[in-house]
């Protein structure tokens, strides 16, 4: 099956996810607004897939279509694939119907999101969520209880209190780590996190991205992590996706990311990103107002605030190329953006103050 | 459940009440030319020919347990503790009997159509509440909270009345009136029971249509609680569609709303001095009626003590379960 | 009740718009008044279908208890043949009763009755209400504050028709003013507590601190605040107490325990029914005419508040939209439409 993948797929690579053309639109008193625009990626299992972009640029929409779970009225097209482990058939998310949804929703796919405060029922204690998402997935719940036991001592946490306890009565760096429990409950494939760290303070934040790592290698898990904290994702991701204007502007490993950035949105995230290293003054903000949904900017949507811009940038949107190991980014002058738009802070890190 | 609201619960039912009997006592007070004169026609009709001023005093003492020849505080004194400690409310001007004893034998038959009224009304609101929101804007949203504003905007007595002549006049699938069948023997058979259920039928509709007013105010609650994070939670997690709508949805939703659910029991189990009237249903406030149409006054004092006391009973009841449903009650008040 | 606030009112525009240090004219401040408290509702009674309908029928009532009492002639015993059908005659399109009064004539000269009833208990409960509520409102915390909300949840869980039957029948109210006051007596605890926490959550908001810090009195701020935010719950309540008195009176009536002074719905309702309206066709005109008048209405006041409630809600979101601007939102609404 692998093997049908489209050419764009890594034949090494063992897919979980794959997107195709997908599409998410909401219907508004001002038009269709495009909130997804045609995105193609793929996941690999085991790996820590970190997405990148400012609030609103699609990402939420993106993870949230891997369960094919985007709110109404949204709607979602395209092509979402899962692949089981060990050569099971393939499942196409967005054609499930209600039901096999419902299975598959938290049984292979579990998502842990910024509203981890109010993610649980306040009239229901701890143990009653776990309990109740064992029931509905016809799992055994004694012995999945047992498993939340253990997941919660994973955690740090005492599991026998957190169980007995109702949402109210832990914080809120608790509560988070209950969800991951939770979320690892049915020993899910892929674990999605959208911010997951964003309502916490920074010490908490560390604290939740350390167990993580520690997770993933425990439970075997895939991790889509979905932040605009970039320092925080070169930490932890294995790849990276960037999003920009509700498409991929640029996918590729963290490494060639941070070092070879080829997309002028790239670079000026990462002069824009705050990192104790670097010093006040080199840190930019990105000019330029947020891209409207609504509206269709023809050729590239990042056009209007890029600094490289010209005639031909407005005439066709331009195609992903490929710098190869799997970079892939969509800018007509990938080869010129190091040149035009250096990053001091990260080249000054890379040479060791060889360069002035 | 902290001690400390339940006894703030408890002092205030037990103030409502001595607020309440103490209305009635000046409410005998202020009688127009005070009660002396107010009730002297009154007693004359009953006892026939003419009595002196401290016969009639003695008498109204009898009845009413107020005596208009006392001081003013001797007098509340004596009323409150004939009514806290002897359980006595006088003696009914027309039946002669004790009012105590009339309106015990009429609670059974109120509590009855009014609890049933009490669980019809309530369910529907919460049940049409959650469905409405859970299909907001959707064709039967539109139609639903329209047929709850058009029955909201019908008096319950008329919502009985438009019942008797739908289906007990026009159709005889239920008796126009009163609490069971002629001719059939008390006990605990099927024929008893029917009967008794077909006539409390009507009633309990009606004053049920009271009791359906909180349901658009739920469908407000439903909406808000459907934008939560939780339900959204609850959904990723692939929970089943029926305990995301009651254990999530339904429970969540009724919260802001029980405050509104125990005050309501006041009004609907007052609505049945109206209800029971119009189906000739023999309960407490049939009693009430009567006592108003024949001007017998420590019965209508008297029924409306009970009517008090067993509102505020029902009142504190409900407020026991408050904890049941919510966990946080326990750290807030 | 109230959404929660936004806190990013910007403290120089509230300064400057309404701390004026030059005292705004007469002339402009009467227009303004006009303007918050008669253009403003009306424009908005028109934007939204359920108050359009239900102002309506509130004003079909008002032509009826006002200019049709002109038109119409008082009726009387014999006017017409006993028991008319209706849609016959001109004279009595609604048909007659058993004294031969025409059914029309009597539904349009209860109304002012009515409309008095409503007027002095919507005035009574509503105003008390208010006045309560502001009171404990500023109070807050203090033995006031404790007494006031004592005392209403008294009356609150005090069954109100029963209280009100005893003391109808003990004073045998015949004006309707009075009637309205009477029925006014147990509707406003509800409406009370509203306008209480109404009040506090104004005091919570953080530019109320800003500016008492900065030493403005608390009670300027607050008196400018109060009348705008509690405008919408007095008006809506205002709409649900009446209706709430419509049902109440024509009941008493209807049972025959207010004495039977004037026309009114409920004592038609009271004679049809007594004579057996439901199990004779030629009587039903009778009993069903001041129905669905009492539905009408009712159902016209209950649109309206429903209008205004829903009005009020989305004049409240769009401030927010507008004030919050900056705010980051995580909903996915905004997001849809690209609006954090």
């Amino acid at each position: 099956m692998r093997t049908s993948n489209q050419n764009d797929s890594d034949p090494d690579q063992d897919v979980v996810f794959e997107v195709r053309d997908l599409e998410v639109t909401f219907g508004t008193n001002r038009g269709e607004s495009r909130v997804v625009r045609n995105v193609d990626f793929d996941i690999y299992r085991n790996e820590t897939l970190g997405m990148v972009g400012e609030s609103g640029s699609g990402k939420s929409m993106t993870s949230s279509a891997l369960m094919n779970a985007v709110v109404s009225p949204g709607e979602t097209s395209g092509e979402v694939t899962y692949y089981p482990p060990d050569g099971g058939e393939p499942i196409s998310v967005l054609d499930l119907d209600e039901e096999e949804l419902r299975k598959f929703r938290w049984g292979e796919v579990a998502m842990v999101f910024q509203g981890a405060m109010s993610s649980f029922n306040p009239v229901k204690k701890v143990r009653g969520h776990f309990r109740e998402t064992l029931e509905d997935h016809n799992r055994d719940v004694e012995a999945g209880l047992e498993r939340a036991h253990q997941i919660l001592g994973d955690l740090y946490l005492d599991p026998d209190r957190v169980l007995d306890s109702y949402p109210y009565e832990l914080s809120g760096g608790m509560k988070q780590r209950a969800l991951v429990a939770l979320a690892l409950i049915l020993e899910p494939e892929v674990l999605v996190m959208d911010e997951p760290t964003a309502a916490l303070d920074l010490l908490m934040q560390r604290s939740i991205v350390s167990l993580l790592k520690e997770l993933k290698e425990e439970y075997e898990l895939t991790i889509i992590f979905i932040t605009h904290d970039l320092p925080l994702l070169t930490k932890l991701a294995d790849r990276l996706v960037v999003m920009y204007a509700f498409d991929i502007v640029e996918v590729g490993s963290t490494e060639e990311i941070l070092y070879d950035a080829a997309h002028p949105y790239t670079r000026s995230l990462l002069n824009a990103t705050p990192d104790l290293n670097a010093p006040i003054e080199e840190m930019q903000s990105i000019s330029g107002s947020k891209p409207d949904p609504v509206t269709n900017i023809p050729g590239c949507s990042y056009r209007p605030r890029c600094p490289m811009a010209d005639e031909s940038c407005a005439e066709a949107e331009p195609p992903m190329a490929d710098r190869g190991d799997g970079h892939r980014t969509a800018c007509f002058y990938h080869d010129d953006v190091s040149d035009e738009i250096p990053i001091p802070a990260m080249e000054a890190a890379e040479k060791g103050g060889e360069s002035e | 459940m902290t001690p400390k609201y339940l006894l703030k619960r408890l002092g205030q039912a037990i103030l409502t009440f001595f607020v309440t009997m103490t209305v009635s006592f000046l409410l005998y007070q202020a009688m127009p030319g005070g009660p002396t004169e107010a009730m002297r026609s009154v007693i004359l009709s009953q006892s026939g020919g003419s009595v002196d001023i401290d016969r009639l005093n003695r008498m109204i003492q009898l009845y009413t347990n107020v005596n208009p020849d006392q001081p003013m505080h001797v007098q509340y004194f004596n009323y409150a503790s004939d009514v806290i400690l002897r359980q006595d409310l006088g003696t009914s001007f027309f039946k002669n009997e004790e009012v105590t004893t009339l309106i015990m034998q009429r609670i059974p038959w109120s509590m009855f159509i009014s609890v049933y009224a009490l669980a019809l009304g309530y369910s529907l609101s919460i049940f049409l509440g959650v469905m409405t929101a859970y299909r907001e804007k959707s064709r039967f949203d539109s139609t639903v909270s329209s047929l709850i504003i058009g029955l909201n905007s019908i008096p319950y007595y008329i919502v009985g009345v438009v019942l008797i002549y739908f289906l007990a006049i026009q159709n005889n699938y239920f008796p126009t009136g009163g609490r069971i069948g002629s001719g059939i023997a008390a006990g605990y058979n099927p024929e008893f029971m029917l009967s008794l259920v077909q006539h409390a039928a009507l009633p309990a509709i009606s004053m049920g249509a009271l009791a359906t007013s909180g349901a658009l105010a739920m469908r407000g609650n439903a909406i808000r609680v459907l934008g939560e994070d939780y339900i959204r939670v609850a959904q990723l997690r692939g929970l089943r569609e029926t305990r995301i709508a009651t254990q999530y949805l339904g429970h969540n939703s009724i919260l802001p709303m029980y405050t509104q659910f125990m005050i309501g029991i006041a009004g609907v189990f007052s609505s049945a001095v109206i209800v029971e009237e119009v189906f000739a249903y023999p309960g407490m406030g049939l009693l009430m009626f009567e006592a108003v149409k024949t001007q017998d006054y420590p019965l209508l004092m008297g029924t409306l003590l009970v009517f008090t006391a067993i509102s505020l009973t029902a009142i504190f009841i409900a407020d026991l379960t408050y904890t049941l449903i919510d966990p946080r009650i326990s750290v807030g008040e | 009740m109230s959404e929660a606030h936004s806190d990013s009112f910007d403290l120089k525009d509230l300064y400057d718009e309404d701390i004026d240090p030059d005292p705004e004219s007469r002339a402009d401040r009467t227009k303004r008044f006009l303007e918050m408290n008669v253009v403003a509702p009306a424009r908005i009674a028109v934007a939204d279908w359920r108050a359009l309908v239900g102002g309506a029928i509130l004003a079909f009532f008002l032509l009826m208890g006002t200019v049709g009492v002109w038109l119409v002639e008082r009726p009387t015993s014999g006017d017409a043949p006993v028991l008319a059908a209706p849609f016959e005659s001109l004279a009595y399109p609604l048909g007659t009763d058993v004294f031969g009064q025409p059914i029309h004539a009597q539904l349009i000269h209860a109304t002012p009755g009515m409309f008095k009833m409503i007027f002095a208990g919507a005035v009574v409960s509503v105003g008390f209400a208010a006045l309560v509520g502001v009171v404990a409102g500023f109070e807050h915390g203090t033995r006031i504050d404790s007494i006031l909300m004592t005392i209403t949840d008294v009356v609150i869980t005090i069954p109100g028709l029963p209280l009100i039957i005893v003391i109808t029948a003990i004073f045998q109210p015949e004006n309707p003013y009075i009637v309205g006051v009477f029925l006014g007596i147990d509707n406003w605890p509800g409406l009370a507590r509203t306008v209480r926490s109404q009040v506090l959550s104004i005091r919570e908001e953080s530019y109320v601190e800003a500016s008492e810090i900065m030493g403005i009195p608390l009670s300027s701020i607050l008196r400018r605040d109060i009348l705008s935010q509690l405008m919408p719950y007095v008006m809506i309540n205002g709409a649900l107490t009446s209706r709430r008195i419509i049902f109440e009176s024509v009941g008493l009536y209807f049972l025959g325990i207010l004495p039977f002074t004037t026309f009114n719905w409920g004592v038609m309702m009271n004679l049809a029914y007594e004579g057996n309206a439901l199990t004779r066709p030629d009587m039903l005109p009778w009993m069903v005419a001041p129905m669905v008048c009492i539905f009408l209405l009712s159902f016209g006041l209950v649109l309206l508040s429903q209008g205004l409630d829903s009005l009020f809600n989305v004049r409240l979101r769009a401030r927010h939209a507008k004030t919050s601007k900056k705010g980051t939102s995580k909903n996915n609404q905004s997001q849809a439409t690209g609006g954090d």
